[in-house]
């Protein structure tokens, strides 16, 4: 099974997953219907993607009271059942990463479904500030950023 | 049905005078005809706009207008551009703004934002979808733009709102104050921040939640996919996405037309301190890109130590570099930035920021100003400290600077020394020294709002090979006017010209053609760019401009290039501006003939409205 990752780092704040996004889900480009969202924090010039992180214990689903949310078991994504969901909200709190949005004209919520497997924002990013990666080494990169952080300390105080 | 798509269907109208706010029906015959943004707002103006109108009165208007293919999946369409009187030229001028704001705009429903009259107190626009409410503003007037943005978001407590607005400079009307947005992107040339100051107008905030509908979502995505692909392999965009537009910094200074200690000479033999390579070993730390741009080419710039430690920016661009760097004389780096901060924090165009201080750096040398006007300020060139606190001054009008914000036309003339100030039509030159590249000095020349690089920005063709083509005269005239249609037909577009790294004009009439449903093709496109160039045209000849406004510096005309690659250039301009008129149907004043605008289907316009 595979997760995104995301690496903030890396992000320019180009919003071209946004776009793809909601151009697969909703026929249009919409920021405000995707399931991933830029947020830029001008005053540190740095942009945060922000989207579903499959949780294992997914706070969002624990939250719905209606039983509208569920995952699917081949992907792992948390799937919406727009006939149940009331919009009430409750799952856009319990996410710890703010990555429940809500379908203004619809009033259900929007939660990234992984484009059944091929997420739009991974395939479209230039950056790499989003993979898509097998969850047993979803870990591999954020090690891989330590350990040269690490070794470029220790090549600094060798000298 | 609207037949036409990829348009909002709305256009704001705000009176400030008397607070009304309207929505108009986006006039689509207008977008059909002249594609949107650059196009429309020529048309607009030309139309709406009073002749002798004061550019600093409340009759001027401020016509913000975004393109039919933002807020789609275009790449790289996030430019929205605003047309007004310009208070530094007097002449039709419309600058290009990017960052997020565009798409934001047609998001919350419009086409376009119309601003008139004059408030009697500040105020700022909340566009809140179709919510539209004018806002009191006297708590931030005299804040800093990155200030007000926050401010602004904070206020209305989202984080996500896109803000254009206007710093102290503005506020002061100095005639090349900008509006600026996203913190480092900005309508810059021209002074449409002291328009927008005059209107006690210090900003406008905007959150969209819609979508924009289009003729052909298969094609328009294919397009998008293709673009992305070339642009991954192309050299140009690849130089870019890495350095950022100071790639250009070698090129144009290893030719020898890169415009040094104000235009003196066309090399800078210290350019290697503030190129591309120095800024990304010395301080760029991050990368920042605006909406929907698959190169990414802003940088952050951060100065680690010394006087400016602390001091963040989303630059320095090429052109910055080139009018605060070679052209004061300075390479110093974290000077640079510094500079480049006052300017976009106090809301000012650093390109004609750096023109006016070269000049001033110039007056000093000759002995024509001294320390007692600069206030203590040793002005010579490449003094990066001084370079500094004169853009503070500047930007607060104090002493010196006072004269300074009137931009250079003025303070060389009343410093007595008109031909000091390199520029047309009032507006400063960019950063190429046309001695070096015979068509941009045309392109100045010919320019509907004085000496802009981006009207005809023919360098390309000019060096490609061996470089030798840009002393050539023979077929500049028509490369002017070939290259002036293209850029009226990507500007009215609203993409950005990087895209043309990837797009010719074939493929962003595609991609128009996608978006709009319109059956354009590149013939019909062209024209349209004809079009639009004598709009602009007329609009000038309209306030009294003609030939004699069409002319270069006599610096460029009989000082022949010191030093560097192109040494012993002049230009040669009158034979290239009778080429370039004919070419264009145009009388040896520079007017378009009866017969040219019946040609054009513009005779009728030009009756209503002269």
């Amino acid at each position: 099974m595979n997760v995104l990752v995301t690496y903030p780092e890396r992000c320019v704040g180009c919003r071209i997953c946004e776009q793809w996004c909601s151009w697969k889900h909703e026929g249009r480009v919409n920021p405000t219907k995707a399931r991933v969202r830029v947020s830029r924090v001008h005053s540190k010039y740095l942009n945060v993607p922000v989207t579903c992180m499959q949780c294992a214990k997914s706070p969002c689903i624990a939250a719905c009271r209606e039983g509208a949310l569920s995952k699917d078991p081949a992907t792992g994504a948390v799937i919406v059942d727009e006939e149940k969901c009331i919009g009430c909200r409750r799952c856009v709190r319990a996410c710890p990463y703010g990555a429940v949005a809500i379908d203004k004209d619809k009033r259900v919520v929007l939660i990234c479904d992984l484009c059944g497997g091929e997420p739009q924002c991974v395939a479209h990013c230039r950056e790499g500030a989003i993979e898509y990666v097998p969850l047993a080494v979803a870990d591999r990169g954020q090690r891989a950023a330590y350990v040269e952080t690490v070794a470029a300390a220790m090549e600094g105080g060798s000298k | 049905m609207a037949a036409l798509k990829g348009l909002a269907g709305q256009i704001l109208r705000v009176d400030l005078t008397s607070g009304s706010i309207t929505k108009e029906p986006t006039p689509e015959d207008v977008f059909a005809g002249y594609i949107g943004a650059r196009g429309v707002g020529a048309y607009l103006l030309l139309k709406e706009l009073k002749p002798h109108t004061d550019p600093l009165g409340p009759d001027n208007k401020l016509i913000f207008l975004t393109g039919p293919v933002e807020g789609t999946l275009a790449p790289g369409a996030n430019k929205i551009t605003v047309t007004f009187r310009s208070p530094l030229t007097g002449t039709y001028f419309f600058s290009l703004c990017g960052g997020h704001l565009a798409p934001e705009v047609k998001f919350a429903g419009y086409d376009g934002i119309i601003i008139e009259g004059r408030g009697d107190h500040p105020v700022y626009l909340w566009i809140d979808d179709d919510r539209v409410t004018l806002k009191d503003a006297s708590h931030l007037w005299g804040k800093l733009t990155h200030a007000t943005e926050d401010a602004i978001r904070a206020e209305l407590k989202d984080e996500a709102i896109r803000v254009a607005c206007i710093g102290p400079a503005g506020e002061k009307l100095s005639r090349f104050a900008c509006i600026q947005s996203d913190y480092h992107r900005e309508f810059g040339r021209g002074g449409a921040g002291a328009v927008m100051g005059s209107k006690n107008l210090k900003a406008i905030a905007v959150r969209g939640s819609g979508s924009i509908e289009v003729a052909d979502p298969a094609a328009l995505e294919a397009l998008a996919e293709k673009t992305y692909s070339i642009l991954a392999g192309n050299l140009k965009a690849r130089a870019r996405r890495h350095y950022g537009t100071p790639e250009m910094v070698d090129g144009t200074n290893g030719l020898g037309y890169w415009g040094t200690r104000n235009f003196s000479s066309g090399y800078f033999e210290e350019a290697n301190k503030i190129n591309a390579a120095s800024m990304k070993e010395n301080i760029f730390v991050g990368h920042i890109s605006c909406y929907a741009c698959p190169i990414a080419c802003g940088k952050v710039s951060y100065i680690k130590e010394g006087p400016y430690a602390g001091t963040m920016i989303e630059g320095p661009e090429f052109e910055s570099a080139g009018l605060l760097g070679a052209n004061c004389g300075v390479a110093d780096l974290a000077a640079l930035v510094k500079a480049v901060e006052i300017c976009d924090t106090y809301g000012l165009d650093t390109m004609s920021a750096g023109a006016v201080a070269s000049l001033a750096m110039e007056c000093y040398e000759k002995g024509i100003i001294t320390s007692r006007d600069t206030g203590g300020l040793d002005l010579r060139f490449g003094n990066g400290a001084a370079l500094v606190a004169l853009m503070e001054k500047i930007v607060r009008r104090e002493g010196i600077g006072d004269l300074l914000a009137e931009g250079s036309k003025r303070a060389a003339e009343k410093l007595g020394v008109p031909e000091l100030a390199m520029q047309v039509k009032g507006q400063e030159f960019a950063t190429y020294d046309p001695r070096g590249c015979k068509g941009m000095g045309l392109g100045y020349a010919i320019s509907p709002k004085g000496a802009h690089h981006m009207i005809a920005p023919t360098m390309g063709a000019e060096t490609a090979g061996d470089g030798s083509k840009r002393f050539e005269y023979k077929g500049k005239a028509a490369l002017v006017r070939e290259t002036q249609f293209l850029l009226a037909v990507v500007d009215s577009l609203s993409l950005c010209s990087s895209m043309r790294f990837a797009l010719g004009l074939k493929e962003q009439i595609e991609l128009y053609r996608a978006v709009s449903g319109l059956a354009l093709d590149e013939a019909g496109a062209m024209l349209i760019g004809e079009k639009i160039t004598n709009l602009e045209r007329l609009f000038n000849q309209r306030e009294g401009f003609d030939r004699k406004d069409d002319y270069l510096p006599p610096r460029m005309l009989k000082e022949k290039m010191p030093t560097g690659p192109s040494q012993g250039h002049l230009v040669e301009l009158d034979p290239m501006l009778d080429e370039y008129y004919d070419l264009m149907g145009w009388d040896r004043q520079g007017r378009p003939t009866a017969e040219k605008l019946a040609a054009l289907g513009l005779a009728h316009l030009w009756r209503e409205v002269s």
